[in-house]
């Protein structure tokens, strides 16, 4: 400190202004945000937390050895690896339907776009319940097609393919409505600058729209996947529910709770909310990714 | 490459962007195609490149009917008015996307693409970037390289959609200049769209004026300033000012300045000047028959002095422009009554 300071320091001794409550024109004070905040966290550790506990202490209550019993039970198993086949195909088959039908509506104008577009919707208004009958309709011994694919010895409800349907069938929009605002939003001079360039559609699509909608994508496939593993209802009404061969996750749980088998129903659920938090996570590290990017 | 676009039409639905537009722009010159917002010059430019395409007409590069011809087949370089960079590529990639997406037989080695990438990036000035992304750019920096990745390709043709409007005014005269400098250097056949008179004016070899999707003049820059068609091409090139008379026996007065009205039928007509072609003068002799206004307000802009002017017999406002010297010598004042004196006068018909 110089002489100067010094010397004004000790001459004009000014006491310093209490911070102000408000930072910024349109900051809430602070109680508001306080409020606002507790409400918010009450309300995740009401619906969110409080759940999520219960699930793991219930599933660990007669210890550990219980619950590897529980989840490496053949039956478990059978339904793990129902399941997992289930996403393995559904996602996929959603992701290449979500990127052509966001493609298509996005750069192109046709007869039929709103159409599409609402039809893509259709899963999301229709109760998963209705999801599952439809394809019962369809594909039962009473249905449309059913009589004749069992004769070709296809069986279609009942059976894997209808489970794996019926899960395309709810997650269908997932991927295409993350898409399609994305792409919208983000024009398609790129593209054009590609194709005047000399580039085809394909070199188009894979080396110019696909890294700028990459975040997108992977945050629509993990949406996917989450929901074709936790769908409950949509299966339970194709499924049948022929333990060790026609049960996902999800199903086995309700078995089990309903025999009375409290804690290896809920070893199983453990798992599923295992599968809820990994996504939780994924997604967080997706939207920093996103962030950082933008 | 000689550029031939005949007789486009293009509508819109109920909107119609071209009407039976025709244009020829000559071997290794640049023509900028000039006129407002909606006028059908972007249009224009992209059915030239194939991005869109004509209702009817047919476009030509140099013999060859492209008309039915993809965009990739035509072999030209488009500069977009945002850049449109490839936002996810560095520099040096967006620029050798061109050459990276060619098929495999026409496809140059990997050390022939980046001895050419390189060049252009020197050529242009951002050798230095090449690492970075677009985003780290600033806008005439982004220009720049947008137009390096259109000339990587060596395209027969260069197509610029209002290349400079998204830049500030200092920014966008510098890259003016350039770009006049490139084209002299390469003498690529370009077409420059643009709403900006100055712009056209000062890096074009010719001219095309357009409104509301046709042609209203085309010429050098000089025809089409100094001899405008129409009253659209004069108004658009500049500043107006307009004078209401009538022909009488071949002859028109305004003021006291008598004009040819030979190629105008008797009646009414418009005389057009530009605000520094107006003289003005302090009033010496009060004779009634020369032309005055009262001064309403001066404006120092730069070099020159604007008046702004209100007729005392018919209290219409005029313009009038004078050098700041002229200005100092003179002397005149707000409130001053001046003698009026318009040259270069150009008659149009009508009111």
């Amino acid at each position: 400190m110089t002489q100067e300071s010094l010397a004004l320091g000790s001459a004009v001794a000014v006491p310093e202004a209490a911070p102000r409550a408000r930072a910024h024109a349109i900051t809430e004070p602070r109680l508001v945000r306080y409020v606002l905040i507790a409400v918010a966290m009450g309300y995740l550790a009401l619906f969110l937390v409080l759940p999520l506990v219960a699930v793991f202490s219930q599933a660990l209550q007669r210890g550990l050895g219980v619950y590897f019993a529980a989840i490496t039970d053949p039956i478990a198993l059978a339904a793990i690896q129902l399941t997992l086949l289930t996403a393995a195909i559904s996602v996929p088959l959603n992701v290449v339907f979500g990127v052509a039908a966001a493609w298509a509506i996005t750069k192109f104008n046709f007869v039929g776009k709103s159409v599409l577009s609402t039809l893509i919707d259709l899963p999301f208004s229709v109760s998963p319940v209705i999801s599952g009958l439809i394809f019962v309709v369809l594909f039962g011994a009473q249905g449309w097609l059913g009589p004749f694919l069992g004769e070709q010895g296809i069986r279609i409800i009942f059976a894997v393919p209808g489970i794996v349907l019926a899960t395309t069938f709810v997650t269908f929009p997932f991927v295409a409505r993350e898409l399609i605002p994305l792409m919208q939003s983000q024009g398609h001079e790129e593209e054009e600058a590609a194709v005047v360039l000399g580039a085809n559609g394909w070199q188009t699509f894979f080396r110019v729209t696909l890294p700028s909608i990459k975040w997108g994508l992977m945050y629509g496939i993990i949406l996917c996947n989450a929901r074709a593993m936790g769908e409950f209802g949509a299966v339970s009404v194709v499924s049948g529910r022929i333990r060790g061969e026609t049960n996902t996750m999800p199903l086995q749980v309700e078995i089990l709770y309903n025999e009375y088998q409290f804690a290896a129903a809920f070893a199983v659920a453990s798992l599923l909310t295992l599968l809820a938090l990994v996504t939780l996570v994924v997604k967080s590290v997706i939207e920093w990714q996103t962030q950082r990017a933008s | 490459m000689k550029i031939e676009a005949r007789n486009l039409t293009k509508t819109y639905g109920t909107f119609t962007a071209l009407r039976d537009v025709s244009l020829e722009v000559a071997d290794g010159s640049l023509v900028a195609l000039l006129g407002p917002s909606g006028c059908g010059k972007t249009t224009l430019l992209r059915i030239i490149a194939g991005l869109d395409v004509a209702d009817t007409g047919s476009i030509l590069f140099g013999d060859r009917d492209v008309s039915d011809s993809k965009v990739k087949d035509r072999q030209v370089g488009f500069v977009f008015q945002h850049y449109a960079l490839f936002r996810h590529m560095t520099i040096f990639e967006n620029v050798a996307f061109g050459l990276r997406v060619r098929p495999r037989h026409l496809r140059p080695s990997e050390s022939e693409i980046r001895a050419k990438v390189n060049e252009l990036l020197e050529l242009i000035q951002v050798d230095w970037l090449a690492k970075r992304y677009p985003s780290q750019l600033s806008g005439g920096q982004r220009q720049r390289v947008a137009l390096a990745r259109a000339l990587a390709v060596e395209p027969q043709v260069l197509l610029l959609d209002e290349p400079f409007g998204a830049l500030d005014a200092k920014v966008r005269a510098d890259l003016r200049r350039w770009l006049r400098q490139l084209h002299d250097e390469l003498r690529l056949t370009a077409v420059l769209v643009t709403h900006d008179q100055e712009e056209a004016l000062e890096v074009a070899d010719r001219i095309l004026v357009m409104n509301e999707g046709h042609v209203e003049q085309v010429g050098t820059p000089e025809d089409v300033y100094d001899n405008p068609a129409t009253p659209f091409v004069y108004n658009f090139l500049g500043r107006v000012n307009l004078f209401h008379s009538r022909v009488h026996d071949g002859r028109a007065f305004i003021g006291e300045t008598q004009l040819d009205g030979s190629e105008h039928r008797d009646g009414k007509v418009v005389g057009y000047a530009r605000p520094h072609d107006i003289d003005l003068d302090h009033i010496e002799v009060d004779d009634h028959t020369t032309m005055s206004a009262i001064v309403a307000r001066i404006q120092n802009i730069g070099p020159v002095v604007r008046f702004d002017l209100k007729r005392t017999d018919t209290g219409e406002t005029l313009e009038a422009e004078m050098s700041k010297e002229r200005h100092q010598q003179l002397g005149f004042q707000v409130g001053e009554r001046v003698a009026v004196k318009p040259h270069n006068l150009r008659l149009f018909p009508g009111d």
